[in-house]
């Protein structure tokens, strides 16, 4: 299918680009804890992972094939290039052949160093990319995401809404997370094991499918991994180090206390004696913890408790929380009505489009 | 150099801004509004029919950023801002704490944004009352004052160079105009018009709070009636409002979400500057609107401002030459409008010797005295778990009260000053704002809670020791069923002490990302400030107590701001002062209409006029300002 190049709306791109684009350069503020060399570009830039700018597609009057689109608008800066004739994009969402140039972007009808364009792409997709500046192929140098192809050679890449595709972590990773993070959420209580009683096991499939469709993700703690999975590829990728290291060490450690069991099918309790030790003391105190690895157990158990938490209550486009399933058991539970504010079909609020 | 001929260039759209661009539009000038942040629609004026606000909880309060600002104190601290706030690390406010070091900051509710903090505000609309503009006479040859023992309040208190009978006619025009829903009945401030639009039904957990400032408001009287409790006033529409042609939907519960307290509100049905003032002009050929846009520098030629030098949306520099006859009108915000007019003052000593003449420019800077108590509504008798009430189906404020500003309460505690007193219903209404902000005194970058892992229990017959718990499993249920929706809280809004060491000036060494230096606050309490906040924080932990939210008034947290970790360096939510007005040119910045004495056609109209900072909320009365001021501007242009 060929892609759709929207028109762009010089307005809108300056109104992310300006913020985080426009400066002069300074000693690198964002380089989130040396995540980014000083001299890169995103050390240098605010909140680099806002590009592409991934939107929600909409039409007036609405149309409701809309739901399924995201706008994304690829902005680059001419500086980054040395001043190019032509930039352009090519990506896997569209055949690679096929060039997408990327036009000025203008304020009172005057160049302002910017180019962009917009395509629509369908969401939960990943998608690799990379630009063509002048006849060379260029990563994005503002976008972190990037990924090696099976030829060596890095793209850039990016995600739209609601993807479930795993992008930072390993299998072996997923897995571990999965029973990690499933007991930070309240839905294995005998409270939370009520709820799928109540609400979901005794209704006829047809049933629980209409009014739960998502109730099964309560048992993968409400897709809050999938949420963690896209925040460390994008927004806090500056944690991805520090899941990478306690994740492996986790792994020695319960394979040290059970050599007989894979450690993502461990009993409930080891869990619960591990977080109970990570969250024990200033720093956390796990017997056989190599602290001259990792210094701070008990920060990355904070860390993992509020990821996990945002992602079980955010809103479902950033991959956690699916179908609104973590709101949903509040709802069960305490008085929230949370449907009475959201766009339909997540919500029934008649005028807020989302 | 860009041609132009515009007769008043505005610099922010916010507050102190829209309302004199729209009067001059209205009027038939030609009008230039340059805003630094981005132009984002609500629903209704977007061209694809979605708004560039959302309601969600992630959009509205990111994810987490680190402070990467050398040189400060707080270098590496993780800290949590909305889309529309400025990026902490481009445009840092640098306050310095009492040991000399300096911590990076924000403030609560400042918005880069069309429109500015207005997008994001809670909406309660309060107007001061008459006695927060003449503080001077007032407190004059009080001996009664407390916590005052060198006589700072007496010295500093200052009345403003216009009366609430000069400003009332705007405060009417503002609530006629911009769009507030609330009750002007009980409220101790004459109204000559009442424009206020019908409140919704309340939310039930805000029935506490009622209950317990009638009983409290039964102790004073104000001109012979006893004063009582009356509808949180806030720039909400709740019917159709025809001065800015915006309608509200059919089904009239769908205004009463608690995505609007520090949302930009994607229906438009909460009265930003924009959506109220600016958008139904925004057509007219006499208005130019230049978004994106930051002015770096003003020159002078003379007693005039003849170039405003700004960085387009691209980041380049451009020269807007101010024609003969044009006015200029500053208001970025008070901190950022005195960075400008003291960078301008940098760059040009004759500039300085006009705008600062007499060392006041960023002097007397404030923000508010403010607090309250907290409690889970536990009711009378006591109940646990805690009442449980739908919090998400309200807006910021349903009730408030003003016999904290009355004559009688003021010289019963031995205070200088009043204050409005009023509940928030919305706070923590979903559940990452609830667990963001969970026994945090911060509400506005920091996640305090999940950091500090401390959870309270209301649970009476769990000992202290006890309370301190995991969060995860049952204990996360445990949480949840002690606070979602449960908690109640009841706030005062009180003036702060004007000391001329309270002051802004330029860091030394620290620069935003246009390498300009950036703001650097020096700012402390006074002890009058200390005790003040003390007893309001008490009237409002006794309102819950009396309301029986909770009767066992130990239960009930309370306090000043002042008494936070991180009091000076803490997030201001209202940054006023700095540049001042008033009637004496040896006593002020700016004159009584808010033009800088020594130049012609300068004024500078967001908060940073105030010689007080009033007993409320800012946002209506630098909107009455404003409009105040835009009648002068066209008695002139």
């Amino acid at each position: 299918m060929d892609q759709q190049l929207l028109e762009i709306n010089h307005q809108a791109v300056l109104n992310t680009a300006t913020k985080h684009l426009a400066r002069e350069v300074l000693p690198a503020r964002n380089t989130f804890g040396g995540s980014f060399p000083a001299t890169d570009i995103r050390s240098q830039i605010s909140e680099a992972w806002r590009f592409p700018i991934i939107e929600r597609h909409g039409s007036t009057p609405p149309d409701p094939s809309d739901a399924g689109l995201n706008r994304v608008t690829f902005v680059t800066r001419d500086r980054d290039f040395g001043m190019p004739e032509q930039v352009s994009v090519i990506g896997s969402f569209a055949p690679l052949y096929q060039r997408f140039p990327l036009q000025p972007v203008l304020f009172q009808g005057q160049p302002t160093g910017f180019r962009a364009c917009s395509l629509l792409v369908p969401t939960e997709q990943v998608h690799v990319y990379r630009y063509v500046v002048d006849g060379s192929l260029r990563t994005d140098p503002i976008n972190p995401q990037e990924r090696s192809l099976e030829n060596g050679r890095r793209w850039s890449l990016f995600f739209t809404e609601g993807c479930s595709q795993l992008i930072t972590f390993q299998p072996w990773e997923a897995r571990l997370m999965a029973r990690l993070t499933e007991y930070i959420l309240p839905f294995r209580t005998g409270d939370g094991e009520q709820f799928l009683n109540n609400h979901v096991n005794f209704l006829d499939k047809q049933t629980a499918e209409n009014r739960f469709p998502f109730a099964y993700k309560l048992d993968n703690s409400v897709g809050a991994v999938n949420y963690i999975d896209k925040i460390l590829s994008r927004e806090e990728r500056h944690h991805r180090v520090n899941y990478q290291l306690c994740l492996r060490i986790i792994d020695r450690l319960l394979r040290q206390r059970n050599s007989f069991v894979e450690p993502h099918l461990m009993s409930r309790d080891t869990y619960r004696e591990l977080y109970a030790q990570m969250l024990s003391g200033a720093d956390g105190d796990v017997p056989g913890w190599p602290y001259n690895e990792f210094g701070r157990p008990r920060f990355f158990m904070e860390l993992l408790r509020r990821h996990t938490y945002t992602g079980a209550f955010s809103h479902p486009k950033y991959g956690g929380n699916a179908g609104a399933a973590g709101w949903e058991f509040l709802a069960s539970r305490y008085p929230f009505d949370w449907r009475a504010a959201l766009e339909p079909p997540l919500g029934r609020n008649a005028d807020y489009r989302g | 150099m860009i041609a132009n001929n515009f007769d008043a260039i505005v610099i922010g759209s916010g507050a102190g801004g829209a309302p004199i661009a729209q009067r001059l539009t209205l009027a038939g000038k030609s009008v230039l509004v340059i805003e630094k942040g981005p132009l984002l629609q609500p629903q209704y004026l977007s061209a694809n029919g979605l708004s560039d606000f959302k309601r969600d909880e992630l959009f509205a309060t990111g994810p987490e950023k680190r402070i990467g600002i050398s040189g400060v104190a707080n270098q590496g601290q993780a800290y949590f801002s909305s889309h529309v706030e400025p990026d902490l690390n481009d445009e840092p406010h640098v306050y310095q704490e009492r040991d000399g070091r300096d911590f990076a900051t924000l403030e609560g509710y400042t918005a880069q944004v069309i429109g500015g903090g207005t997008q994001l505000y809670g909406a309660v609309h309060l107007r001061f009352t008459p006695t927060d503009l003449r503080l001077g006479s007032f407190n004059e040859g009080r001996t009664d004052l407390r916590a005052d023992p060198n006589g700072d309040v007496r010295r500093e208190a200052r009345d403003w160079a216009i009366t609430y009978e000069e400003l009332e006619p705007y405060y009417c025009q503002v609530e006629a105009l911009v769009g507030i829903n609330g009750t002007s009945e009980n409220q101790l401030k004459s109204f000559s018009e009442d424009h206020l639009q019908q409140p919704l039904t309340p939310n039930p957990i805000s029935e506490y709070a009622r209950k317990g400032m009638v009983v409290q408001g039964q102790r004073y009287q104000s001109q012979g009636k006893i004063v009582s409790p009356y509808r949180t006033p806030l720039a909400v529409i709740t019917e159709d409002h025809a001065p800015s042609n915006r309608k509200v939907p059919t089904e009239r519960n769908s205004i009463r979400t608690s995505y609007v307290n520090r949302y930009g509100d994607a229906l438009g049905l909460k009265s930003s500057t924009w959506v109220s003032l600016l958008a139904p002009v925004a057509d007219r050929p006499n208005l130019t609107l230049w978004t994106n846009c930051i002015v770096t520098l003003l020159r002078h030629n003379g007693d005039r401002i003849s170039e405003i030098v700004f960085r387009d949306p691209g980041g380049q520099e451009q020269i807007l030459p101010v024609k003969p006859g044009a006015v200029v009108a500053v208001a970025c915000s008070a901190i950022e409008s005195v960075r400008l007019l003291e960078l301008s003052a940098r760059e040009d000593s004759a500039f300085s010797t006009r705008i600062n003449p007499n060392d006041l420019l960023g002097r007397y800077f404030l923000t508010h005295c403010f607090g309250g108590a907290e409690t889970p509504v536990l009711g009378n008798p006591t109940r646990f778990p805690p009442l449980q009430f739908d919090k998400s189906a309200s807006l910021d404020s349903d009730w408030a009260i003003d016999y904290s500003s009355s004559e009688d309460f003021l010289r019963e505690f031995g205070l200088w000053a009043g204050a409005a007193i009023y509940n928030n219903t919305s706070d923590q209404a979903l559940p990452l704002s609830l667990a963001r902000t969970h026994g945090s005194q911060d509400i506005d970058t920091i996640w305090q809670t999940f950091d500090a892992g401390f959870w309270s229990t209301a649970n009476p017959n769990v000992p202290a020791s006890a309370r301190s718990r995991t969060l995860h499993g049952q204990g996360m249920l445990d949480f949840f069923r002690e606070n979602f929706g449960t908690r109640l809280s009841v706030s005062f809004m009180a003036n702060q002490v004007p000391l001329p060491s309270n002051r802004i000036l330029l860091h030394p060494t620290v620069v935003d990302k246009w390498k300009r230096p950036v703001a650097w606050i020096q700012k402390d309490w006074h002890s009058h400030d200390r005790y003040l906040m003390d007893v309001l924080a008490n009237q409002c932990r006794e309102i819950l107590k009396v309301g029986d939210a909770n009767p066992n008034q130990d239960e009930i947290e309370s306090g000043g701001i002042y008494m936070a970790g991180n009091a000076r360096a803490r997030i201001a939510n209202h940054i006023l002062g700095g540049a001042r007005f008033g009637r004496q040119r040896n006593d002020s910045v700016l004159d009584p209409n808010c033009r800088a004495w020594d130049f012609d056609n300068l004024y500078v109209t967001d908060g940073s006029f105030m010689p007080t900072s009033g007993g409320a909320n800012p946002t209506h009365t630098i909107e009455a300002n404003a409009f105040r001021v835009a009648d002068h501007l066209l008695s002139r242009l």
